[in-house]
């Protein structure tokens, strides 16, 4: 059988419509597209749950503990019901649900300097017991990190606290951080400034922060 | 490692996404993209708690769909210990007051904010704030904006006029008001704003206040000299309203205001004129006064609470509103240890 040959320009012969290519990933719709879409379709928003859940979730964890089961469907409910509200020309997608995710944070403030102190109390006492001299330098050093991390955590400022963990743990640009607090940028500055410095000073001695420069993305 | 890699690396992590949260979660948001009429009506228990905590979370579960609570809740005190309790502070004076003007405070558990000094006949005053932040210009019509210093610090005087309201329904009773504020960074993080109208915002009046901020604490209007152990200050207002919260359960309160005298009910029509009593009104002696107690259920998840209504020293009425963790013995212990020095 000889193999196929494509010529420029050949036209189609005629018969039925070819059977349309499934399509490749690149061709998905960007979340941009999605949230568009779904102010006049509204399931297209599922996409947009199936692709951030995770990430969502995660940072919310990190956070809140076991209430992000919670507060991961409260996210995008909210998220969902201000769709055609969203600023794409401004932010995307990922970073949009980080800022609803944070503002829901926001009404369990409470909860959230609970469980850093209940975490910093567990990380004091498993320090009392003596490590294992299987552990590597690097897990000593996280492990010695956690309990002052977790107590300077618990005693930022909540809106400072916002603005480091989205960057932090959210990835979140000064300029993404600000658009989705919807504060200036020199305040997001100020705050992280303040919320770095406070955070390295609770870790005193025991960090091994070499290297202490100034993000400034 | 900075501490930011630090955060990442050592920082609290996350619990996994569980297939069933996350089913549950997806759920939430297919039935919500369904629209409500597939979703049953909360129930008036549940409206309740959500209009509380101002969210609500939808959580569809298989075939039953219902509106859930938004958190984890825990379970409220059945009883409370009350220990001695130290009410934040707003953390500057004036030295000298203008005109002996006294303070009324707002605030939240990490200390008051805002200081408001207003005259007799509300038509001279000034407020101070004080914040970590620079603070932003609201929606204000701007007239005029002048450089100047404060003890050496870079300030901004900013003259502007608003819409003042002073009616009991929104948009009654409205004037164009002219203020002055002033805004400096007075410390390292401590930003002050000073907003004065009427006799006090000139000017030299507003760089007068400014230059006599020292640094002493002012305890607020309103005080608890007890709280139940574990609870702590959600907010107060105006020097009127004062908030604790159960630190483990946020739906849990205890509410001291002070009405204004028209609002105060006649002693004897106190149990006809409050919602829920549950039980007779029972005469009882506070601050050696007579004071009305009720037994109330508070319409809100199930809990009972007290109503009390008591006065200061002075005569002055005030109202304390407890959860039924408070033994009626309790109640009145905490109300002898309220003050107000308005």
């Amino acid at each position: 059988m000889a193999g196929l040959r494509v010529h420029s320009g050949a036209r189609r012969p005629p018969g039925p419509d070819p059977v349309p290519l499934r399509a490749l990933p690149s061709a998905l719709p960007t979340d941009a597209e999605l949230v568009a879409g779904s102010v006049t379709d509204p399931a297209q928003f599922t996409a947009l749950f199936d692709r951030h859940a995770t990430a969502v979730h995660r940072y919310l964890g990190r956070r809140v503990g076991d209430l992000a089961d919670d507060l991961l469907s409260e996210t995008f409910l909210i998220a969902f019901r201000r769709r055609a509200a969203y600023p794409p020309q401004h932010v995307e997608v990922r970073p949009w649900l980080l800022g609803i995710a944070t503002h829901v944070v926001q009404g369990h403030e409470r909860t959230e300097r609970r469980r850093y102190r209940t975490l910093a109390k567990a990380a004091g006492q498993l320090a009392e017991h003596a490590a294992d001299p299987a552990d590597t330098a690097d897990r000593l050093d996280a492990q010695a990190l956690r309990g002052p991390l977790a107590t300077a955590l618990a005693g930022l400022k909540p809106r400072d606290r916002d603005a480091l963990l989205l960057l932090a743990w959210g990835d979140l640009s000064y300029e993404e951080i600000a658009t989705v607090l919807d504060v200036p940028v020199g305040t997001v500055r100020s705050r992280l400034h303040r919320a770095r410095r406070q955070t390295r000073a609770a870790l005193g001695d025991v960090s091994p922060l070499g290297d202490t420069s100034e993000e400034t993305r | 490692m900075n501490e930011l890699t630090a955060l990442r690396e050592a920082g609290p992590e996350a619990p996994a996404l569980s297939p069933d949260a996350r089913s549950a979660a997806r759920a939430a948001l297919l039935s919500e993209i369904d629209g409500p009429a597939r979703r049953r009506r909360p129930s008036r228990r549940t409206t309740l708690r959500l209009g509380a905590a101002g969210v609500a979370v939808a959580a569809a579960w298989s075939a039953a769909v219902v509106i859930a609570a938004p958190d984890d809740p825990g379970s409220p005190a059945s009883s409370v210990t009350l220990v001695d309790f130290e009410m934040p502070t707003f953390p500057l004076t004036l030295d000298p007051v203008p005109d002996g003007l006294r303070p009324a405070f707002d605030g939240a558990g990490d200390g008051a904010t805002i200081a408001s000094y207003d005259a007799p006949g509300g038509e001279d005053g000034f407020t101070l704030y004080v914040a970590g932040d620079e603070p932003e210009l609201g929606d204000r019509d701007v007239t005029a904006t002048e450089d100047v210093s404060v003890d050496g610090e870079d300030a901004e005087l900013v003259r502007y006029s608003e819409t003042w309201c002073t009616g009991d329904a929104p948009g009654e009773d409205c004037h164009r008001r002219t203020s002055t504020s002033l805004t400096w960074e007075r410390s390292d993080d401590q930003w002050v704003t000073i907003d004065a109208y009427g006799r006090y915002g000139t000017t030299t009046r507003v760089l007068q206040i400014a230059g006599s901020l020292v640094d002493r604490p002012q305890p607020a209007t309103l005080d608890v000299g007890l709280a139940p152990a574990g609870w702590s200050v959600r907010g107060f207002k105006m020097g009127r309203v004062l908030t604790l919260v159960n630190d483990a359960y946020e739906q849990q309160e205890v509410t001291v205001h002070v009405p204004l005298p028209e609002d105060v009910i006649p002693a004897d029509e106190v149990r006809s004129s409050i919602m829920g009593p549950i039980g007779p009104q029972l005469d009882v002696t506070v601050h050696g006064r007579p004071a009305q107690l009720v037994p109330v259920d508070t319409g809100y998840l199930d809990q009972r609470g007290w109503y009390l209504q008591a006065q200061f020293p002075d005569g002055t009425t005030f109202v304390l509103q407890a959860p039924g963790a408070f033994t009626q013995q309790q109640v009145l212990e905490f109300a002898e240890q309220v003050t107000h020095n308005p």
